[in-house]
């Protein structure tokens, strides 16, 4: 249950060679639109379950992980955002110890074990400057798509401070710049640093160490990932496919091992 | 725990004005604002006046931009704000002791800008009081504390009076202590919450009556049941924190807050003064030997291993820093703090307070935390 949109991961076990291993079945999203979040969480479940052509008496377990969790009236238990996105995390990269999840309210860091087990975090609380929608608004600003925006900041080499740490006042400063005429790319790759840097800042307090992993919709942004890479000085970040998605798996493989 | 033994100290705590109004009323004696916990209380209540600490409302203010930095600590502005908004105007007197400067620019804001204060008084407390010299300045500033006192009411302030003064107060710290050593239980039968209102309304009820009251709770203790599951057992360390709804949030999770060092708690009470012939030594060396602030804790960082012993003592299994943002003195102190205790096995969460807290966002952040400690139920 995020802040934006609601995310439903169905998994299934299948058999492999005598083994019994855990497989997404169905990944879903939706946005709420007008819906009330448990009506939301609803609706999000029941279209998963017909994509899948799954009854709800044919799962075993749902658990729900976000900003909302609580208000899934069908879950039977709740993982908070932390312990879901470490464990989806090194799911998928098993190697991965530094887990940067960045949505759409929120940026967090979550030190993990080789478990998928949570250590630490540290989160912003109150800023929105950390998070997507913090890029969302500057996007808007620059009357650009989120795509064109994240495409645009990579053809930047420039470097810009953005000075503001509140999502307006960097508003007003993204408008002085475009009065000064400074091309729409180095704003974007301006207000991407920005994020990122606010994000590292976040990461760094619980320290960066082995394989960094990006997760949460801001990963489908290019200039933010370049903009990460760079802030925390990693020659790599690894990015999932549908990087939205790997909380949501996180929370359904800890429902499934509970069942267990 | 629903079986209202702590009522009277919740009563007291949200209803203290009231209750400093009252205790003019029936003892016609003065109240006297107090900024911090180094205050020496001691000479006001032997003055025959009501040390009040100054709290904040929690509440959004818009009242002290015009008199101090928006960049200074949430605590002092809302403390501020109490003044400027006239919570504080049955209080004739305003003191503060020398702690941090954000506070000291609270303080003078307080007594050039609240229109009901009659008189004011700054205790230049050293922060240096490691230093051999400092005990004996401090002495001398508490000794001229007095004779403002004495000035100030016409009367004179006998040793003997200083020394009842002093009794009681270190009667309600040796009263406090034994409460809060019945959170050190396998279940505790005080619970954070409880251990708060108990230690913040010591800084503003009538110490008698504090007094009093602590010993009805301790003799009934005994025999309390508890009805809760204790869960994690959390430590809280930070400036001022009398943030209910926080700490009652925390412990409706599946943790109880077993211990603190806290200048709302531990740090207010935890030594008593050693016996002295000369009256303003033994109450002046006893703020020196307290429980240090960050802003009296150097060149040594004592509180460090103060706040682990306080840990294993009450077997704490997590810290919880409640920073004030932009409290300088606690956020130097914070990196160093966070290493000590995690290199000694109690993990740590930071959490940055301001005049209200969003109780919904840190909820998520505890219920991690726990999930951090509970290995073995999710994996």
């Amino acid at each position: 249950m995020g802040s934006r949109s609601v995310k439903v991961v169905l998994l299934e076990e299948l058999d492999m060679e005598g083994k019994p291993q855990l497989f997404v079945k169905k990944a879903h999203m939706m946005m709420p639109g007008d819906l009330d979040a448990d009506q939301a969480a609803e609706q999000a479940y029941d279209d998963a379950l017909k994509a899948a052509g799954v009854s709800r008496d044919q799962v075993k377990s749902v658990f729900a992980t976000g900003a909302g969790r609580s208000q899934v009236a069908f879950a039977t238990e709740g993982v908070t955002e932390m312990t879901a996105g470490a464990r989806g995390a090194v799911y998928m990269y098993p190697q991965a110890r530094t887990v940067v999840d960045v949505g759409a309210e929120e940026g967090r860091g979550i030190k993990t074990d080789s478990a998928g087990k949570a250590i630490d975090f540290a989160g912003n609380e109150k800023c929105a400057a950390g998070a997507g929608s913090f890029a969302e608004a500057m996007s808007r600003a620059l009357q650009l798509s989120l795509k064109e925006f994240g495409e645009a900041s990579l053809k930047s080499d420039k470097s810009i401070p953005m000075n503001a740490q509140c999502t307006v006042f960097a508003e007003s400063e993204v408008v002085s710049l475009i009065h000064s005429s400074t091309p729409k790319e180095d704003i974007a790759k301006a207000v991407l640093d920005a994020v990122a840097s606010r994000v590292c800042a976040m990461v760094r307090r619980v320290g960066i160490e082995g394989n960094v992993v990006l997760i949460g919709g801001m990963g489908h942004n290019p200039g933010f990932v370049q903009s990460l890479k760079n802030a925390m000085e990693v020659e790599e970040v690894l990015l999932p496919e549908l990087p939205e998605f790997v909380s949501a798996i996180g929370c359904a493989l800890i429902a499934a091992e509970r069942v267990h | 725990m629903n079986d209202g033994l702590f009522d009277q100290f919740k009563e007291w705590y949200e209803k203290r004005h009231d209750y400093a109004r009252a205790w003019k009323a029936r003892t016609g004696g003065q109240v006297v604002a107090t900024m911090c916990t180094y205050t020496p209380e001691e000479l006001l209540i032997a003055a025959g006046m009501l040390p009040v600490r100054v709290l904040g409302a929690h509440e959004p203010q818009n009242v002290t931009e015009p008199h101090i930095f928006g960049m200074f600590c949430p605590f002092c502005r809302d403390s501020l704000a109490q003044g400027l908004l006239g919570r504080f105007d049955y209080a004739e007197g305003v003191t503060l002791t020398q702690s941090c400067i954000q506070y000291r620019q609270a303080f003078s804001s307080w007594r050039q800008n609240v229109p009901s204060v009659q008189w004011d008084y700054y205790v230049a407390m050293p922060n240096d009081v490691q230093s051999p010299h400092s005990r004996k300045a401090h002495r001398a500033e508490v000794q001229a504390f007095r004779v403002f006192l004495q000035t100030l009411t016409g009367k004179t302030l006998t040793d003997d009076m200083l020394r009842d003064a002093l009794t009681v107060m270190d009667e309600n710290r040796r009263l406090l202590r034994e409460l809060f050593d019945y959170r050190k239980a396998d279940e505790p039968k005080v619970t954070g919450v409880e251990a708060l209102y108990a230690s913040i309304t010591a800084q503003f009820i009538d110490k008698r009556e504090h007094n009093e009251m602590l010993k009805r709770v301790l003799a009934a203790l005994p025999a309390r049941k508890v009805t809760r599951p204790t869960g994690a057992r959390f430590m809280t360390i930070g400036s001022e924190n009398d943030d209910v709804s926080f700490m009652a949030m925390v412990e409706s999770v599946g943790a109880t807050i077993v211990i603190d060092d806290q200048c709302s708690g531990t740090r207010y009470f935890w030594n008593a003064s050693k016996n002295d012939d000369d009256v303003i030594k033994a109450i002046a060396d006893r703020y020196c030997d307290r429980p240090a602030c960050p802003t009296k804790d150097y060149p040594a960082h004592t509180r460090f291993d103060h706040v682990l012993n306080l840990a294993k003592e009450y077997k704490v299994q997590a810290a919880v820093f409640l920073q004030q943002k932009f409290c300088d003195p606690h956020e130097g102190d914070y990196p160093d703090l966070k290493r000590h205790l995690e290199a000694n096995g109690i993990p740590t969460l930071f959490l940055e307070f301001d005049i209200t807290n969003p109780i919904g966002p840190f909820r998520i952040r505890i219920e991690a935390m726990l999930e951090t400690l509970s290995e073995e139920e999710l994996f």
